[in-house]
């Protein structure tokens, strides 16, 4: 874990909540009325983007698991077509243009499980842009001035002075903002680093089918966009690259970035290849399960459970 | 006499149910032995730096893919483990009714052997009640011995032929023979039947 957890003991707690005794923070020092009231806001502030968190979390699960199945069908018909002039059609044999009607089902299909995978890897990226928004709007900003009889916040600084933490006063248990934002940060890095290598899957498996449909070999490359408007969307997640124009090689989260993709020439590819492929799309090998059952279970806290069960959770 | 058949009929009407359970738990462990023979079937594939392809290009795909289908194939033994624990537990409740069904005719001075022997028109003796849940203990006890030695035999070194082997073994079950079974409740429900 990133974010190391402050000991939750009485003494601390009391001196945090108190802001006015507490060392001076370099961000806006509050003064004990609005940061009274500041607490709340940001409480509810930020179960809200918790929740948003978590189900753009589960929006991405249900979409990479609707794109593995769509992958998988894709496969299939390019295996079934592939195979198809050796295959032993038994009684059948005999019809007309059967091998060829055959094959042309097959190629619709195919073009449509195309499409599909690429929709359901159009709602991964989707899915991420929400936990990036999300993961990036836990501060709760002062409205307006201090002085004025009404104390209202936002989701922008109004002042360069203001921080959106409170002053790094805990807004939970002892937690403040930024131990959530490390926490969010963490779970955004899982799954933008995951949708990266499942885009390089994407573009395989597309250009494989592609070069079956036309035969030619240079199918699909990296640096193409999959969808009208994804290099926006991956810009906007950080996956894109201004300087190689492209957007950033995948990696596995603790090992290096790959090298430039270039286009290998074992096509057509064995079974064995994209058995691979369907492996590691099932694998989700950058998202750490065990850390997302953590998760889960600080956010039944979070979102409902009273904050004074919280510190026991969390450390 | 006939009180204690029907007393007896109770017994194996629990043992019924445990028998149930464990139809329950076979289709778990099925379906277990199936999700983990597909992780180790596709092991030797992914050890091959080769059959990556076009994502050979990202460093530590394949230690990483392998590392994930271990982890995944530790938690399906695990579960496998759970499992063969439940399965336990209709063995010890299997031996309950039966050794419950021996202190049934122990009260007073017990019956004599001849007792034991008597059959009255379509009911069972004794003997054959006593007998029968012993058997039904005995017949799932040896199978759950042979479910866990299968379980421990399945490991990631396991051959595609192994794997087909060890699976037809778990779905035979044969030390519990259908008819066997089935005859034994004919006997002790006759007068259900007719």
């Amino acid at each position: 874990m990133e974010a190391t957890p402050l000991p939750s003991s009485r003494g601390q707690e009391s001196s945090a909540k108190n802001p006015t005794l507490s060392p001076p923070s370099p961000s806006l020092s509050l003064s004990p009325s609005p940061s009274r009231l500041w607490r709340p806001a940001a409480q509810r502030n930020l179960r809200n983007q918790w929740s948003k968190l978590l189900s753009s979390k589960d929006r991405w699960v249900s979409a990479a698991s609707e794109g593995r199945a769509r992958a998988t069908s894709l496969v299939n018909a390019y295996l079934s077509r592939k195979y198809l002039p050796e295959m032993d059609l038994g009684v059948l044999k005999d019809m007309p243009g059967i091998r060829q009607k055959a094959c042309d089902k097959l190629a619709q299909k195919q073009e449509l499980y195309h499409n599909m995978l690429i929709s359901s890897y159009k709602e991964m990226v989707v899915a991420v842009s929400h936990l990036v928004k999300a993961s990036s709007s836990m501060r709760c900003f002062l409205k307006g001035s201090v002085a004025g009889p009404l104390v209202q916040f936002c989701d922008h600084p109004e002042n360069k002075n203001d921080f959106g933490d409170g002053g790094g006063i805990p807004v939970f248990s002892s937690f403040p903002i930024s131990h959530f934002e490390n926490l969010a940060q963490e779970l955004v890095e899982m799954f933008a680093l995951e949708l990266s290598l499942k885009r390089l899957l994407v573009v395989e498996l597309l250009s494989i089918s592609w070069s079956q449909n036309t035969g030619q070999i240079d199918g699909l490359k990296w640096s193409d966009e999959l969808y009208l408007g994804e290099f926006d969307d991956l810009r906007m997640n950080g996956l894109y690259s201004e300087e190689s124009c492209e957007p950033l090689p995948p990696r596995i989260k603790n090992w290096d970035s790959s090298i430039p993709l270039t286009r290998h020439l074992d096509h057509p590819p064995k079974s064995e290849v994209l058995q691979v492929y369907l492996t590691t799309w099932l694998a989700d090998v950058n998202i750490n399960m065990n850390r997302i059952q953590d998760y889960k279970a600080l956010s039944a806290m979070v979102l409902h459970v009273h904050e004074g069960i919280w510190c026991l959770l969390l450390d | 006499m006939e009180t204690m058949v029907r007393k007896f009929q109770q017994k194996y009407k629990r043992a019924k149910d445990e028998m149930g359970r464990w139809d329950e738990f076979q289709s778990r462990l099925l379906s277990q032995f199936g999700n983990a023979s597909s992780i180790i079937e596709r092991l030797e594939v992914l050890r091959e730096a080769k059959n990556y392809g076009a994502i050979r290009c990202v460093p530590g795909i394949r230690q990483a893919v392998l590392g994930k289908q271990m982890e995944a194939l530790e938690m399906i033994f695990c579960s496998m483990r759970v499992t063969m624990k439940e399965f336990h537990s209709v063995i010890m409740s299997l031996d309950k009714i039966a050794r419950d069904g021996s202190q049934l005719l122990k009260g007073g001075s017990g019956p004599t052997t001849r007792q034991m022997r008597l059959r009255v028109g379509i009911w069972p003796s004794l003997a054959d009640c006593l007998d029968g849940l012993k058997s039904i203990h005995e017949m799932y006890q040896s199978e759950y011995l042979l479910k866990s030695s299968v379980v421990s035999s399945l490991t990631c070194k396991c051959s595609a032929s192994d794997i087909v082997a060890l699976r037809q073994l778990l779905v035979d079950q044969p030390n519990i023979p259908n008819d066997e079974v089935q005859s034994i409740f004919d006997i002790i429900f006759a007068e259900e039947i007719c």
